[in-house]
This record gives C-alpha cells, structure tokens and sequence, in this order.
C-alpha cells in the first residue's frame, strides 16, 4: 500500500501513544449507587429470560412464577416492611447481545435493586452485572453463572472446573428407578458443539458415579438443526453396549426436536430400555401427538419437587401460580424455575436485614444456606462452584407426568 | 451392507428436500439473477402457514397442502417480486444480497409476529410457535413403516417426501423444457435484452420464476417440517445446505443441481456413520455442507471466473456533495460529533451514553464494510467472524499473560491474516460468488474454528478487562466514547487517504474493470489483498474493543448471522462514507430502545430491519446517499432559478458539470421539420435525444425506413449506430423524441410489446440464446411447429442441428439462426445491427440475399453496418451517422468515394453537398 506515509507513521504514531498509555485496570467501577432500587418500603426487581427464540425454545414461564410467589410474599407483608416491585422480564431472544443489552437496560434505566429471574442459555449480561456488583438470581446452567460474586443460582452451579465438585443425583435417581447401577450401561448423546461435549463430560461423571457403566458417548449431532434421518446416529447406539443396546440412554441435548426425534428413531429400531433428559418435563412439549408419543415413557429429570408430587411446599406452588396466572396458567418446568429463585431471593433479603444496599445482600447472600422441600437445598459459597445436588424423576405414561423419584439430594463428587 | 443401504436410501430422502431448495434457488438465480438468501425463510413461512392451517384450524391436509403450497406460496413470490425484486433486478448485487438477507430475517419474524397479532389482539384460536409444535408433513398419519430390505426401513413420511419430492422436480424440468412459459423463462435467463426483442415480457417472466420458486420453497418447506420443527432458524441452515447442491448445479442447471442434492443427503450420512475420526474435530460434522460449499466454489467458481467477475455491475452513484466546498462537507458531521461530546459530559446518564458508545464500537466495525464493499465493491458476509476471531485471539493471548496492547495487536494481526486468507478465494471469485464463498467461511468459523477449546476456552470464554488511558480507564463510557470518536476519525481519514492514494485508483480500476486493470500494470492481487487485510483489521479492532466494554468474549458473543445483520443495516445508511457506518452502528444500538417504547414484541425491530431492503430496492445506495441526492436537486433548482435571474440581467450562466441530457432538449426543433418526409415509412426516428446516464450519444436523430426498402446506416466505431437501433428496438428509451411504427407511436411502448407489433431486431454479435437448442431459438418466434418445418425445409444445416446449443453453432450458423425465423414470419421491420460483423463472405452473402428476399415481401429493412462495401449493394437509401448526428442522408446512387470518405473521417460538416435528405438531419441544437 502505498498511502502517503507521513499519515501512517501519524496513525502509527497515535496507536502506539494508545497503546502505551492503556494499562489494564482489573478493578470493576463500583456498582455506582448501592441502594439502587430500594426504598423505605419496596424493592425493585426485574429479570432476563429467553422468551423467543429461533428454535422456539422458551423459559418465558419463569416470569409467571416469579410474579405469583412475590404475590405471596406482598401479600404476606413483604420482607423487612419491604414489598417487592417485580417489573417483569426483558427477552433476550437467546443472543448473547440481546442479553446485554436487557441487563443494562434493568440496571441503569430501570435502576432495579437486582436481576431476578435469569434464565437464558447464552446469557450475555453476566460480566456486566458482575462488574456493576448487581445480585442476580435464576437457573444457573451455563458456565457464566459459576465463580461470580454477583450469580446465585437456586440450583448452585452446573458447570464445574476439573477438580471441582459435581452433582450426582440425576445417576443415582435412575440407579433408584432401576434398582441398581451395577452392571448396567449407559450411552450419552450430545450435539456436535462445546456446550454439548461438555455436557458429556459432567452427566456422564453423575452416572459412573453413581455406578453405572458407560457404554459410549457421541456428540456427533450436526449442532444447528436435527438431522431429517436419524439411522446412522442411532444404529451406534444400538450396538454400544458390546454390540447390544445400553440399559439406559441419556440425552443431553437441549431442544425438542432433538429429542423427540432421537427417541422416536430410538423406539423405531426398537430400543427397550431408558431414556432420560433434563428437558422434556414441559406440558407443551407432549401437546402434538407424534412427540407424544415418541417421549412417553421417557424419564425427565427437573431439578424440583415435581407439580405432581402431594408434599404440601409444592401445593403452595400451584396454588401461587394459579392465583397470578389464572386457572389456565401452564405449569411448566419454567414456572418452577421462577418461583423458587423468588423464593431464593426472599430468603437473602430476609437474611441482609433491614439496612438494604447490594453490599449488604452480596454479603449475606454470599454465606448462605436454606433447605426447602419444594426444590431442595443451597448453600453458599459452595453453590459458586457445585450443584445443589439434587433432582427428581417425571415419568411420562399415556400422556400425564408421573413422579417417578421425589426430589433427592445426593452429595456431590469431583469432576 | 443393509446398514450402507439403510444410509444411501433415507439419505436419498433428506437428499430429496436439499435438492428441491436448491432446485428453487437455482431458478431464482438463473431466471432472475438475485441469489435468493430468502429461500428458507420462504420455506419457513410455508411450514408455518401449513402447521397453523393443519393444526390450528384443523383443516385437512389435502386441503392445507395445496392453499400452502399453490395458492399462498406463488402469490408472495409474486408480491416480493413486485415489491422488492424488480426494482432490484437493476440495482448492484450487494443491495440484491443485502435485500435478500434481509427478507431472509424479516419473513420468519413476520410469520411469527402476524400469528401473535392474531393470537393476542384478534383472540384467534391458534397455537403459537413454541418449542415442540412440531408440524406435521404431508405424509399419512399415523405414520407406517416397512422393512423391505432386511433391516432397512422406510416409512411413510419418508416415502412421501421422496416421491412429492422427485414428481415436483420432474414437474419443474417439464414446465421449463415443454412449455412456451418455460421458454420464454428460459429465454430470458439465457439472454434477458434478447429475449425482450423477441417478444418476451421479460418482467412477467421474472415475476413466474419468483412464484415457481417460492413454491419450491414452500413445498420444501413443509417436507422439512416434520424433521426441522417450526425453527427459523433451522431452515436457513438447510438453506445454506441447500446452496451447496445448487453450486455444483453452477446455479444454472436443474438437474445437476437435484442430484447434487440428493448426494449431498447421502454423503451428510455416511459421514455420520463412518466418518469417526471427525468426532475429535467438534463442529466437523455440522459443516460438512459448508466445506463442500467452500470447496465447490473454489473448484467451480474458478470455472467460470470470467463471467463471476461482476463487481463492475456497481457503478458508484455520482457524489452529490462535489460541488460543495470540502469545508462544508464536514461541517454537519463535526457540529454532531461537538454535540454528541457536549451531551456526553453534561446531560447524558450512564444508560444512554453506554449505549452510544455501544453504537460507536459497532461503527467502528462497520467501517470495515466501508473499505472492502464500499470501495472494493465486495460483498463480505464474514466480518462477525474476523471480529470475533480477533477478541478472541486477544482474550487467549491476554490469558497467557501476554501485556494487554500486546494482546490487542495479536489480535488485530490475527483478524489482518484471517483477512488475507479469506482474500485468497476472493483474488479469483467475484460478486455472488465471493458472498457465498465468505458466508461459507463465516459459518465453518461459528461451526469447528470458534468450537476448538483452546482457542475459545469452551463456553466459557475469554474475559478482558477494561484498560486505562492515563487519566481514566475504559469502564467510564465516557471514556470510550471519546476514544472511539478519535479512532473513528482515524480509520475515516485512512480511508479517505486510501481513496484518494494510488493504492485507491488502482483498486476503483480494478473495480470498474477487472480484466482491463491488469492491462495497465494494476495488480488486482494486491489492490484486492489490502482491502481485505485493511478491513478485517478495522474489524478486529472494533471486535477487540466490544469484547473489551462487554468484559468477555465467548464463542457465541458474535455469531454469523450477527454479521448479515450488520451488512443490511450499513448498506440501508449507505456504504460508501464512513457517515453511513456511523450512522448504522447508532441506529443498530439505539433503534432497539425506541422501538421498546412502542411494543414488547420482538419481532418488530426485525421486520423493520429487513423491510429496509423494500428501500434498498428504490435507493440501492442508501439513506445518506438519498438525503444528499434530495439536497443536490434542491441546490440544483435554486441555482436554475439564479440562472434565469443573471440570464434577464445579462449575467452570462457559468458552466455546469452536471448539465444532464434533460437540459439538451435541442433536437425539438428538428422533429418539425421530419413529419414531411417519408410519411409512409414503417419506422421512423423523429428528433431522438438519447444516452446512457449522463452522456448523451444520439443528438437529435431524424431517420424514416420506407416498407419495401433497405435503409443502411453507416458510420465509424462510437457514431452512435447502435445506440439508434436500441431506440429503434425499445431496448433504450430515448429523453426526447419519438418513435413510430406504421405511423403510431410507439416511443413509451417497451421492447417486448414493439416485437409483437412486429419489429424484429438482430441486435449486434450474435441474436441467438446461445444455451438454447437450435429448436428452442427458432420456437421463440415461431410458436407453431408447422413454421419450424418451413425454416429446417430452407436451411436443412439447422434441421440437422436442431438439438444442438445454438452457442456451438459457428458464427455464420448462428447469425443465419438468428435471423432465419423472419424469413417464416416476416416482420413489419427488420432492424439488424453489424450483421456482417465477423462471419465469412459467404455467409455475408447468404445473409445478405435473405436481406433482400425480406424486401422483395414488403420488410422495412434497417441495416447497419460499419463497413460499408457489401451493404451498398443491396441498400436503397444510406445514411452517414456521425457524432451522434445524422451527416447525410441520400439515395444509394448519389453515395460516391469522397462521400463515404468524408462521413468516416467526420468531415462531413464541410462536406460541400447540404443537399436535403429523406430525412433530414436535425439544425445544431448548442445554443
């Protein structure tokens, strides 16, 4: 190129001053008003859910659960005199910067107390909370959730570091569904993405450690679309477990199509044993019948009490849920999720006492235990680093959810 | 072997859906011209359409199928194509692909956003798109299963989709091969100009092959249904897919592309089954069409390079702004940029500020655009990509300790090489080809370069902390809207300095004329080379710093589909200024908090985002380009109206650059004085005023052509001959003048309509479609086979070729085929540009008896050549064309040596005979 040169070197020049200049400064500006949000008598709070999204996947519902159990607590008077002013969820439409651009949008124009509930997959929001010092509360599932002072997941953290600990419950649950682990199989199934084999890592740790026997993995799933024919994925599934079909197949894939594809394939070759998932427990995954049927008798593994269940924690639940949304509020996976990171949530407001400012609740919050039936138990700090370590079992039969095993919390092992 | 049996046949079906998209992007392509990233989204709306027809009305699917697919289908073909695709059948092909791109992102959210409205405000009883409502296709339900070999099994949604499949296919290869509307489709992709001389609505035809194509799409859509679910996004991945079987069709032939489907179907599942080694490689699997698409238009793009080099299609718009004195160019920007730093420090919050600075990192980002597509007229749809390969390059080296300007210039050194890589295809691809070949690229580095653990640190990705600058760090938003204005007049005064340095010249040289450049020492190579290292550069930075201000960078902070977005929304404000950039990374981050004080939905934002390219389609340069053009035509008027003030005064006007033809509207005079003469002539020429854009060619021509009798014009290389057979043929519409054929008007009538009142052009080079059969040439004049039979029974060379492509015919053969089926069918007029052009004297002499057989019936010939020996022979009347004027006009016999002399050397001016012609060329018209 030959651009005249004294306006290079100029360029040059300036970009290294720039350059020279920037040191990196690590420490995060302080979270700027640390009352934010809070007033003699309500707290301000909102949150981030993937509403919409190109795949349809959607925890939309957790904005209904969430409003329904800051009903009871209003109703019941609030927390230190306090009532909780929910302003709803933005959507993030499952993108990153969508995420973002919600997480500021609640913190520095609605100036909201803290982000409650969060739950979306890509998350973009986390590093700006976490330098802002803002609490936010929600399903942790993807690794921005573990290690931040700012994160509370009502389920702890599910993605580990080597040589952190892991949850165990989900092998265990279906050691107890099965009578045993010993000498039983299991085969992973992941998509062809980082997620995804990480998933395999962390699930697969749970059923060997629970006893169980891995047959084989794969994360060979084209990531960004179900594949329209799925024989070659689920001929090697049928012939893992030393040339016979493996006792238990467990799918770590997030989405629908995924799933009831994959098992309906599964059923069609013939496949006579278990198959569980961390998602299909969702009323509006079995409304069209072909996925109906091709997810009955599949084990979904909620990390709560399931709606089904008669313990008088999850009662309440429905009865919230159906007092805020009506009689035909969908109780959903997602409803769950919102209710108890409220719950959560007013528990650490109780426990950061009547002077509230976010230094306060991060202080309270970030040594904190609290059991309850309707979803287990939590502690932090550990809850930074590991899961909650507990989970159920929902059986689809003929097209209702049966509990299959209570909710359970096992300990937790190293990854 | 059942289990390799088992993966061929149901690879077959999936094979079966890739090869109806890419069937239907094939024909849009090839009878339009436009790829059509749309495609999937078409299919989307079609499946959604079929699954709320099926599923929440509960109509039938005989029923559902048909509305879907033949009624609801075809007729938004038919709207887009009146809405968007005319308009941009003209326009450069980056706002084609920038408006496709975003219909391809407004038609799901449409789809999406109507069954909400519907839902929520109309109360409508209809499910909404969750995840889960899974559609059904048209196969049975329950769905049947057969195990005809073995182990292998089929069932009866596969069998369906093969069999709806391989009939549409076959329906499609029958309309386009037996039927006149799939001729004249034919015809029109095959030579567009041609086939309007021959009597083709070549709009209609473009509009049919919009519908047949989204019919396509739709059926496609609603195959895939049942596999994909309703997920928008699904289907543009399958449309990619898709777009590699219709590459190895070289976007032109049906079949070869329907195979290529198929066996793109059947390869995708062996890789599954036995490819085990690409386990290790995560991603691998999920690009497999996009490698095979990298790959094709490596290997078939360098096939056909002449014809792909089309960038020069981009004609730069003229710059309004140029008469304006430089400071008062930059006077609007640098009164915003004083505005925008006094709100910043005193009335701005955090919030607002945080987003413009928001704004600023994407303009800084969208200045890349400005270098490699608005100077370099190259469509890059990789830029997320070489944005986040620079974050995250920089997060990995900042990890490894390295200090963080260090790891900032590694990462913009990363995004420069990953440049350059990229620049290496596009040395020997141009336009669509290159965009299809960068989307291939972006997607392979979304799918296995970001999936590689150490470079990407898994899901959690790098983080990178803010910097400080001396006086203050990078977590003031203060901060980095200041910094980025000073690096934004950085890159905007490189930029300019790139335009204006010989670097610049030579990259605009190899731009407007990719084959002549080298000619003159330019080096395409490296003008191309330091555009694409210049903007992956700019990009780099710009990543590095979003990812800087985010905090973190993950692999999914920024994926390919950001960088589509980001394309349409510079392109809407106008590409070639840096303005535009600026302007389209603030609407990008602001647009989105407006719009959230009207409605929650979602979806709105991003139907309004791809109906820019309903815009695009009337200004394809842009919002910016648009406000200066309204602004130079008010500046223009006013200055007229002084004009006219000093011309009463007595103020001589001074000299205009931009004195356009309209203003030469001199040959009025002339056209007067035509209407004597030659009243029975069957095409006549009255003071024809014409030119392409701002160069005027025919300055006011006056020219009749009797029945019966050949007219010959004559005249040097650039007199304006074919310019006049262009008016002649409708083809040009001339700025003044008329036009008459048999005494009618025929000046505003287009080029097909005059073919059908009976003028015939055989325009210069060859007049045939030369990837037609000698058959198919003829039957686009002659419908009738009976006068088919006529022409074989005269010219029995063509009877035994007549299956053969006319463009392997010799030239002699071709110009006999090309003018042969007036011969049958004489027209009213036979205009005939150059026929000699090229061919053997035999066949000038063949030609030429055909000439004077068509007289002998009454045609009114018009014939022009440059030479002037063989048509003198046959000519009744010769007109000398000079200068865009007519230098004389007179009867065969009064053409001697010195008149032919002086016509060719421009002399005619002095000629000594002023004698009055048949028709009479027009007064000089300077005033």
């Amino acid at each position: 190129m030959t651009t005249s040169t004294t306006l290079r070197a100029s360029v040059l020049a300036v970009a290294a001053a720039l350059l020279a200049a920037c040191a990196t400064s690590n420490d995060a500006s302080s979270g700027g008003d640390g009352a934010a949000g809070v007033t003699g008598d309500s707290v301000k709070v909102g949150g981030v859910l993937t509403v919409t999204s190109a795949t349809g996947y959607s925890t939309g519902g957790a904005e209904l659960g969430a409003k329904a159990r800051f009903a009871r607590a209003n109703a019941e008077g609030g927390v230190h005199g306090r009532k909780i002013e929910y302003i709803g969820a933005e959507d993030d439409g499952m993108t990153p910067d969508k995420g973002a651009a919600a997480a500021r949008r609640l913190v520095q124009k609605e100036k909201v107390f803290a982000v409650l509930p969060v739950s979306a997959p890509q998350f973009g929001g986390a590093e700006f909370l976490e330098q802002q010092k803002v609490p936010w509360i929600g399903w942790a599932t993807g690794p921005f959730w573990c290690g931040k002072a700012s994160a509370f997941g009502f389920n702890g953290c599910l993605a580990p570091k080597p040589g952190q600990k892991t949850q165990t419950w989900w092998g265990n649950q279906v050691a107890a569904q099965l009578g045993g682990a010993k000498g039983r199989t299991f085969w992973l199934q992941a998509t062809d993405s980082t997620a995804s084999k990480y998933a395999i890592q962390t699930i697969g740790k749970s059923f060997t450690a629970a006893g169980f026997t891995e047959a084989g993995s794969s994360a060979a799933l084209p990531s960004q679309a179900p594949p329209q024919d799925w024989s070659p994925y689920v001929n090697k599934i049928m012939k893992s477990a030393g040339g016979k079909a493996p006792d238990v197949v467990v799918s770590v894939m997030a989405g629908g199509k995924f799933n009831t594809g994959l098992y309906a394939a599964l059923k069609k070759a013939g496949y006579k044993g278990l198959i569980t998932d961390a998602t299909s427990y969702d009323p509006k995954a079995i409304a069209d019948p072909q996925a109906r049927q091709a997810l009955d008798g599949v084990y979904a593994a909620p990390q709560f009490e399931p709606y089904e269940s008669d313990l008088p924690e999850v009662a309440k639940m429905k009865a919230d849920v159906q007092a805020a949304g009506g009689a035909s509020a969908v109780l959903d996976q997602h409803a769950a999720i919102g209710y108890w990171s409220a719950d959560v949530f007013l528990k650490m407001l109780e426990k950061a006492g009547k002077d509230l400012t976010r230094d306060s609740f991060l202080k309270a919050a970030g040594t904190f235990s609290y059991e309850n039936k309707g979803f287990g138990r939590i502690q932090f700090p550990a809850g930074k680093t590991e899961s909650n370590g507990c989970g159920a079992l929902v059986r689809l039969e003929n097209g209702t959810f049966k509990v299959a095993q209570h909710l359970k919390c096992y300990d937790n092992t190293t990854l | 072997m059942t289990e390799l049996l088992g993966y061929v046949l149901s690879g077959l079906v999936t094979g079966a859906i890739f090869a109806l998209m890419a069937s239907g992007l094939t024909l849009s392509y090839s009878a339009t011209g436009v790829f059509n990233f749309a495609h999937g989204a078409v299919g989307f709306l079609a499946a959604l359409l079929f699954f709320e027809l099926t599923s929440g009305l509960g109509w039938p699917v005989w029923a559902a199928g048909p509305v879907t697919i033949l009624g609801a289908a075809p007729a938004l073909g038919y709207a887009l194509h009146r809405l968007m695709f005319r308009g941009l059948a003209t326009a450069g092909e980056t706002a084609q692909i920038v408006a496709t791109i975003g219909l391809a992102i407004a038609l799901p959210a449409l789809g999406l956003w109507t069954v909400d409205v519907l839902v929520e405000t109309f109360g409508a009883d209809l499910p909404k798109v969750t995840e889960g409502a899974a559609a059904r296709g048209l196969g049975p339900r329950p769905v049947h299963s057969w195990h005809p070999f073995g182990g292998v099994g089929i069932d009866s949604d596969q069998l369906t989709t093969f069999a709806l499949a391989v009939l549409a296919a076959g329906a499609l290869w029958a309309v386009m091969r037996r039927t006149p509307l799939g001729l004249r489709m034919r015809a029109t992709v095959d030579r567009r100009a041609l086939a309007t001389l021959r009597g083709v609505d070549a709009d209609a035809a473009s509009a049919q092959a919009w519908m047949l194509g989204t019919m396509l799409a739709g059926l496609a859509g609603v195959l895939a249904v049942p596999a994909l679910g309703l997920d928008s996004g699904a289907f543009t991945v399958l449309m990619f897919a898709s777009a590699t079987a219709a590459v190895f069709g070289r976007l032109h032939s049906i079949p070869v592309t329907f195979a290529a489907g198929l066996a793109l179907g059947v390869v995708q599942n062996l890789v599954a089954g036995y490819a085990d080694f690409a386990e290790k490689v995560t991603g691998f699997r999920t690009a497999v069409p996009a490698i095979l698409l990298f790959g094709g238009l490596l290997v078939l793009g360098r096939a056909r390079g002449r014809a792909a080099g089309t960038i020069a299609e981009d004609a730069p718009p003229p710059d309004y702004l140029a008469d304006l004195p430089r400071l008062r160019r930059a006077l609007p920007w640098g009164l915003s940029v004083a505005a925008l730093l006094v709100w910043t420090f005193t009335l701005g919050d955090d919030y607002w500020v945080g987003l413009v600075a928001q704004g600023l990192v994407l303009a800084l980002i969208f200045c890349s655009f400005v270098v490699v597509t608005g100077i370099g007229g190259m469509v890059n749809l990789a830029q997320a990509s070489f944005a986040a390969l620079a974050a995250l390059a920089a997060g990995l080296a900042f990890d490894k300790g390295l200090p963080f300007p260090l790891a900032v210039l590694i990462g913009v050194l990363a995004a420069v090489a990953a440049g350059i890589l990229v620049a290496l295809p596009a040395l020997r691809l141009g336009g669509r080809i290159l965009a299809l070949a960068t989307l291939a690229l972006a997607l392979l580095a979304d799918q296995v370069l970001f999936q590689i653990d150490a470079f990407s640190n898994g899901t959690v990705g790098w983080k990178l902390p803010a910097f400080s600058l001396g006086v203050a760090d990078t977590n003031d938003v203060r901060v980095r809207v200041v910094l980025l204005l000073a690096l934004i007049g950085l890159v905007g005064l490189l930029i300019r300095n790139l335009e204006r340095s010989a670097s610049g010249r030579a990259i605009l040289a190899v731009r407007s004329a990719p084959t002549a450049a080298p000619s003159v020492g330019i080096s395409a190579t490296r003008a191309k080379l330091t555009l694409f290292g210049l903007a992956s550069g700019i990009a780099g930075l710009g990543g590095v710093l979003y990812a800087t201000f985010n905090g973190q960078i993950t692999a999914t902070d920024l994926p390919a589909l950001t960088g589509f977005v980001w394309l349409a929304v510079v392109v809407l404000q106008g590409v070639r200024r840096v303005g535009g950039a600026v302007l389209g990374g603030l609407v990008m981050a602001l647009f989105p908090e407006v719009l959230d004080n009207v409605t929650d939905s979602p979806y709105v934002g991003t139907i309004l985002f791809g109906l820019g390219g309903m815009i695009l389609a009337r200004h394809p340069d842009g919002v910016l380009a648009q406000l200066a053009e309204r602004r130079y035509r008010r500046r223009k008027r006013r200055d007229r109206l002084a004009a006219a003030e000093r011309a009463v005064s007595g103020t001589p006007e001074p000299a205009r650059t931009h004195a356009g033809a309209t203003e030469t509207a001199a040959a009025k005079v002339g056209a007067a004085e035509g209407e004597r003469a030659g009243s029975e002539a069957v095409l006549r020429l009255e003071g024809v005023v014409a030119g392409y854009g701002d160069v005027t060619v025919l300055r006011g021509v006056d020219l009749a052509v009797p029945a019966g009798s050949v007219v010959a014009l004559l005249g040097a290389n650039g007199a304006g001959k074919s310019t006049a057979c262009a008016v002649a043929g409708g083809t040009l519409r001339p700025t003044a003048g008329r036009v008459l054929l048999d005494g009618r008007d025929v000046t505003a009538r287009s080029a097909f309509q005059r073919a059908r009142d009976g003028l015939y052009l055989a325009p210069e080079g060859r007049g045939v479609f030369p990837s037609l059969t000698v058959e198919d040439n003829l039957t686009v004049w002659l419908p009738s086979a009976a006068d088919r039979r006529q022409v074989y029974e005269r010219l029995p060379r063509l009877a035994e070729r007549r299956g053969v492509p006319a463009g392997a015919l010799s030239g002699g053969e071709q110009q006999i085929l090309a003018l042969a089926p007036a011969l049958v069918r004489p027209p009213r007029v036979l205009v005939a540009d150059e026929p000699s052009l090229g061919l053997a004297p035999l066949v000038v002499a063949q030609v030429f008896e055909m000439f004077g057989e068509l007289r002998d019936r009454g045609v009114a010939l018009l014939v022009v050549e440059e030479k002037a020996s063989e048509v003198l022979a046959l000519a009744d009347t010769v007109a000398f064309m000079g200068n865009g004027r007519l230098s004389w006009t007179g009867p065969r016999a009064e053409v001697d040596e010195d008149r032919l002399t002086s016509a060719y050397l421009g002399l005619a001016a002095s000629a000594p005979d002023p004698a009055p012609a048949a028709a009479g060329n027009a007064p000089e018209g300077e005033q």
